[in-house]
């Protein structure tokens, strides 16, 4: 096996050997029970169903790609900080100690995981709302094309959501600060920028993730694809400079 | 704890190679305003157990984060074999290491946590079992760490630490934590690798655990070298004189360069010079000898002296000036 395969196959395993995912796991069952509550039970202000009336609110129902970059940025944020603060990116770095190559790993990880949890979240939504439609006068009305862009468009998200927070975990190491600084950039920061420049709200993320699951079309989905990699990008570079520079411990 | 690795398996080699010489060159580190290594040069060789010394605070682990880069170093470098840690071919069957005594997430399991380093560092997932099994923790090998004891965790780490059957072992304060049977273990453990042309480095704070182990001890005070060379030679640096007018003889030994203290009403303790050399002051100064014998101190009082009170000085053992 080549030795960039085995370090992420070694990262991918710290994830898998915690509780960590399967805590985020159980969010994701909690969202997607809470959304089928809100099917059943839920009406609009009228007393009416009309939130999953037609094909577009089932769409903006189950497109789980927002929620995704959010929970899976803070999956990113907890799973690289907690190494620094358990001390096991000690032996990580003694093993690769061109640590750049251990960070990418590490980011490769956590990108297959928060991707992982966004196409679980997105699929265990898409099947709360296909559960209970039933109980309701209206019938599933989104097509198979239409699921199968939101399961993707959560998994893109979720896996750059998670890269995000694993950029800030580097660059913060303490994963108090890393869930703070990952709750800032993706879900406090936005509205401020967007209030600072009115033009930005179609570039922050929660709308670029929408534009991918196809709720939104501010802007072209390519160009919303490019821009979340950036906004993941940016901080996960930052976090590969501060670790290449900085003393490990 | 076994510690047995005379039955191992090699890993993808068919015996661990010699050993390798650990070289420190003109290190000096600061954080801040604050220099922690000054200048700091010193070297470990293969074939002998080298003791790191110093109180708390004194740089011996920044020296061996810079060693196995982890930090850097504002001036010098540290080699391993002639070459950084980061240029090492293999640094996991190059170097084991034990470095911080609870590097675990606790929720993993023993086994788990040595999987992951095997998978990192590329080695066969069969050495995870002999290791286990050498240090002893085979039976826990499925238990959570955080219920580890800090001896069992510090067993984890050796058991890391020899993964990769490495020919350099580099450890910060490896007994900590451990049980007699386990630093009797322990000692077994690093004298046979030693004995096999290994480079062993380790640092403590416990003296009677380098006292029984070190062939070489290298001390640090305040990020500065005090003293390095063999301990034999460290502990039998005095010589101890009983003579039939020590004042004579005491003027006589200052002039030549010796460091001298009364012990008693006829008896001198003569650091600098070496014994023959006193017997030929004596000699000379025409003064009677009743007892001319080396004066062996414990590694406690000769650390207490390095590290509290100055260094005691000789000529033939390799002992750095504390710059000032």
């Amino acid at each position: 096996m080549k030795p960039w395969l085995r370090l992420i196959r070694a990262e991918v395993r710290k994830l898998t050997s915690t509780r960590i995912v399967w805590g985020f796991l159980l969010v994701l069952v909690g969202i997607s029970a809470l959304t089928g509550i809100a099917v059943v039970w839920g009406t609009d202000m009228d007393g009416s169903k009309a939130f999953v009336s037609t094909e577009a609110d089932q769409r903006s129902l189950m497109a789980f790609a927002a929620n995704a970059l959010m929970g899976a940025g803070l999956f990113g944020a907890i799973a690289v900080a907690r190494e620094y603060g358990h001390g096991t990116v000690v032996p990580t770095f003694l093993a690769a100690p061109r640590r750049h190559r251990a960070v990418l790993a590490q980011y490769a990880a956590v990108f297959l995981g928060g991707g992982a949890l966004g196409l679980v979240g997105a699929g265990l939504t898409v099947t709360a709302v296909a559960v209970t439609l039933p109980t309701t006068e209206y019938g599933f009305m989104v097509s198979i094309s239409g699921v199968v862009t939101i399961l993707v468009a959560a998994a893109i998200a979720g896996g750059a959501g998670a890269v995000l927070g694993a950029g800030i975990g580097a660059l913060v190491r303490n994963t108090g600060g890393a869930v703070t600084g990952a709750v800032l950039a993706l879900i406090i920061a936005p509205p401020l920028i967007v209030q600072l420049a009115s033009g930005a709200a179609s570039w922050v993320p929660q709308t670029l993730a929408n534009v991918l699951s196809g709720v939104a079309q501010d802007v072209s989905r390519p160009a919303a694809a490019a821009a979340l990699v950036l906004w993941a990008g940016v901080p996960a570079l930052v976090g590969i400079v501060a670790v290449q520079r900085r003393d490990v411990v | 704890m076994t510690m047995t690795d005379t039955q191992r398996r090699p890993v993808s080699r068919t015996a661990a190679g010699p050993g390798l010489t650990i070289q420190i060159e003109h290190v000096t580190k600061r954080y801040g305003r604050n220099t922690v290594l000054h200048d700091l040069s010193f070297s470990v060789e293969p074939g002998r157990v080298t003791g790191f010394l110093g109180p708390n605070g004194s740089g011996k682990s920044t020296t061996m984060k810079i060693l196995l880069d982890l930090a850097a170093a504002d001036q010098g470098r540290a080699t391993i074999g002639g070459r950084r840690y980061r240029d090492l071919a293999d640094p996991a069957r190059t170097v084991g290491v034990v470095l911080e005594p609870n590097a675990f997430h606790p929720a993993r399991s023993a086994r788990k946590h040595l999987e992951i380093l095997t998978d990192t560092a590329g080695l066969p997932a069969t050495r995870v079992r002999e290791v286990l099994e050498m240090v002893g923790l085979a039976s826990a090998a499925d238990r959570r760490v955080g219920a580890f004891s800090l001896g069992m965790k510090q067993r984890l780490s050796l058991a890391g630490a020899l993964l990769g059957d490495p020919p350099v072992l580099v450890l910060d304060e490896p007994g900590n934590g451990l049980d007699p049977q386990g630093i009797r273990a322990l000692r077994d453990l690093l004298r046979r690798r030693a004995d096999a042309g290994h480079t062993v480095f380790l640092s403590s704070h416990l003296l009677s655990e380098i006292e029984h182990l070190a062939d070489e001890v290298v001390v640090l005070n305040e990020g500065r070298p005090v003293t390095s060379g063999p301990l034999l030679d460290l502990q039998a640096a005095a010589t101890r004189v009983r003579c039939a007018d020590p004042n004579v003889l005491a003027d006589a030994l200052r002039t030549a360069g010796a460091l001298v203290e009364r012990s008693g009403a006829d008896a001198l303790i003569v650091r600098g010079v070496a014994m023959d050399v006193v017997g030929e002051i004596a000699l000379a100064e025409g003064v009677p000898l009743h007892e001319l014998a080396a004066d062996t101190s414990s590694l406690e009082e000769l650390f207490l002296g390095w590290t509290g009170q100055g260094s005691p000085m000789r000529a033939d053992v390799k002992t750095e000036e504390v710059a000032s």
